[in-house]
């Protein structure tokens, strides 16, 4: 398996490990350390060929475990959904089920309590996922879906910023419940907002499937089969593109997902295409999942916060939930105090970077922003990429417009990238 | 224990031999907590791997006992047609603490790489067989002896050496 998946195994960065054959390398990143998730990427290519691509991460630790050691678990709940910048609530959510099983408080949550959790946890990738196709149109040269996106986008924001008084970061949960409640005419504010909102996605669902511009640089390009990705184990829509038909919220049940109506998304092509329509086949169905909420909510009525105590009896859990992006794990252990002992947090990104670099091999260099941006990485870290002539020794940096300006161009004219 | 033994074998469809098996532990209904210790881990894995077909592996935490280390392997039994998955908790026992040292899992999952990598750094704990056991994340003036997760060191002490390598970054880059 080591010899089949090498190239993870270089770590020089001027490309003298390269591999027999490669003659260019480009450098991507490694970027602003307030970017989320910041990562350095090195493609060894022959002509316009990908050879190998390879990683390097870990330049924004920012303690998050260690920090966790020691504050209470009171005072964790608001730091947990800092471990992301967009996926905060699922984070916190994922967070208040562990403390409530540890506490032994898992009963006493209210249908209600539940419903807000899950209305918070489908909003976000409601607005995650729009984010992202958004950006994808504009790594593949279509602007004009990107404001497209980005402006209905503003619908949904509206509604959590209603609900909860933030846009990004909720934080609407706690062990034992919520802190807000969704008054009733909040709720219906925001019903026609939702079908608003649908036709808009079901609209972005017919470019991208009939606008041949943009079909045709997602379709058949960065191809993870599914026997590939069994070895490489992508999680979330990027293992539902490639016909892995897994979601948490399927597969272990949390909250009350297995009592509302819903479908799971899944495709069998493995192309970036089909982690796009995942995608926005999955921003309709939790845009349906949103309405039936909030017309549940009406008839649900209960306790919003149930009791916890401060301090957690000794124990270890297990949870995991289901990120716009992916699976998203923790574990925590209790030793009886008011802070834990241990504290696991493993994001969704990290488990689909291997699945990403096996989608590069053998691709052309200027399918390389669609094929990075497929696992959504939070990565405004892509602005500056450096290119190194081997033979002349000759250094070219760009910023990423030009990068994928260049891509466009020799994309579109059919001309080589260099 | 035998019985949550048994019904984990029939989710899985295989024996698990017992001399391998430290306990299990049922956490609740379909999630199971599996112990091993360091010299029966890698044959047990194999088992599950190999003949049970668990491919998908989670995430790996090290944990700091008393007067052990422990590893957890995180890994999903996927029952596809139901669209299903068995979180098992694979935990590694009795790791000692002067001279951490555990068998690599790479072999049979390449996730392993990273997850195994990020313990080394954090903990220290040696992956036996692992092709590349390197720093990941942890800049690259980190002190090599300083494992920053483990409880010897206290958040004010990563604080310290933290601003003093950021120190020393910004009086090289003058």
């Amino acid at each position: 398996m080591t010899e089949q998946y090498r190239s993870r195994f270089r770590t020089l960065t001027d490309g003298s490990d390269a591999p027999p054959g490669a003659d260019h390398h480009i450098f991507i990143g490694p970027q602003h350390p307030w970017a989320e998730e910041p990562a350095h990427f090195i493609i060894h290519l022959k002509g316009e060929r990908v050879v190998e691509a390879d990683i390097r991460i870990g330049f924004n630790l920012r303690g998050i475990e260690k920090a966790m050691e020691n504050k209470t678990w009171r005072q964790n709940t608001m730091l947990i959904p800092r471990a992301c910048g967009i996926c905060s609530a699922v984070h916190q959510n994922v967070y208040v089920r562990l403390v409530d099983k540890l506490a032994g408080v898992e009963d006493q949550i209210s249908e209600r309590a539940r419903l807000i959790r899950m209305f918070s946890l489908e909003a976000e990738r409601i607005h995650s996922h729009i984010l992202w196709y958004g950006i994808l149109a504009h790594d593949a040269g279509f602007d004009t879906m990107l404001h497209v996106t980005w402006r209905d986008r503003e619908i949904i924001m509206d509604i959590v910023e209603d609900f909860s008084g933030n846009r990004v970061n909720p934080a609407l949960m706690l062990p034992g419940g919520v802190k807000r409640d969704i008054p009733k005419e909040k709720a219906d504010r925001a019903q026609p907002m939702l079908d608003k909102l649908i036709k808009q996605v079901e609209y972005h669902k017919k470019v991208f499937t009939e606008e041949a511009s943009i079909r045709n640089r997602l379709e058949d390009v960065g191809v993870l089969t599914k026997e590939d990705a069994k070895k490489v184990t992508p999680n979330g829509p990027t293992g539902r593109g490639s016909g892995l038909p897994f979601d948490v919220r399927k597969a272990t049940p949390y909250e009350l997902y297995d009592k509302i109506d819903w479908n799971l998304v899944y495709y069998n092509e493995g192309d970036i295409l089909a982690t796009t329509l995942v995608r926005l086949d999955e921003t309709l169905e939790s845009l349906q999942i949103c309405k039936q909420i909030l017309e549940q909510l009406e008839s649900t009525q209960g306790e919003l916060l149930a009791r916890v105590k401060q301090r957690i009896p000794e124990g270890s859990y297990f949870a995991r939930g289901e990120a716009p992006r992916g699976e998203d794990v923790h574990y925590g252990i209790a030793n009886g105090t008011d802070t834990p002992e241990r504290y696991k947090i493993r994001a969704p990104s990290l488990g689909n970077i291997d699945a990403t670099l096996k989608r590069m091999d053998g691709e052309y260099v200027a399918d390389m922003p669609v094929i990075l941006r497929s696992y959504d990485p939070c990565f405004s870290c892509t602005n500056r990429v450096m290119i190194i002539n081997e033979v002349t020794g000759e250094k070219m940096i760009l910023n990423q417009d030009e990068f994928a300006r260049k891509a466009i161009k020799a994309k579109k004219y059919n001309r080589p990238f260099f | 224990m035998s019985d949550v033994l048994k019904e984990l074998e029939g989710i899985l469809n295989v024996t698990l031999p017992g001399n391998l098996v430290e306990e299990v532990i049922k956490v609740e209904e379909g999630h199971f907590d599996v112990m091993s210790n360091v010299t029966n881990a890698f044959e047990l894995m194999k088992i599950l791997r190999e003949d049970a077909g668990i491919y998908h592996l989670s995430t790996i935490s090290g944990v700091e006992k008393d007067d052990e280390f422990n590893v957890c392997y995180h890994i999903q039994h996927r029952i596809e047609d139901e669209f299903r998955e068995v979180p098992i908790n694979f935990i590694i026992t009795k790791i000692d603490k002067n001279k951490p040292k555990t068998p690599s899992m790479l072999e049979f999952f390449v996730a392993a790489d990273y997850y195994e990598r990020e313990i080394y750094d954090f903990y220290g704990i040696y992956f036996e067989n692992h092709p590349f056991l390197q720093r990941l994340i942890l800049p690259e003036r980190w002190p090599d002896d300083v494992k920053p997760m483990r409880k010897e060191y206290g958040w004010e002490q990563i604080k310290e050496i933290t601003m003093k390598i950021t120190k020393e970054g910004l009086e090289e880059a003058k």
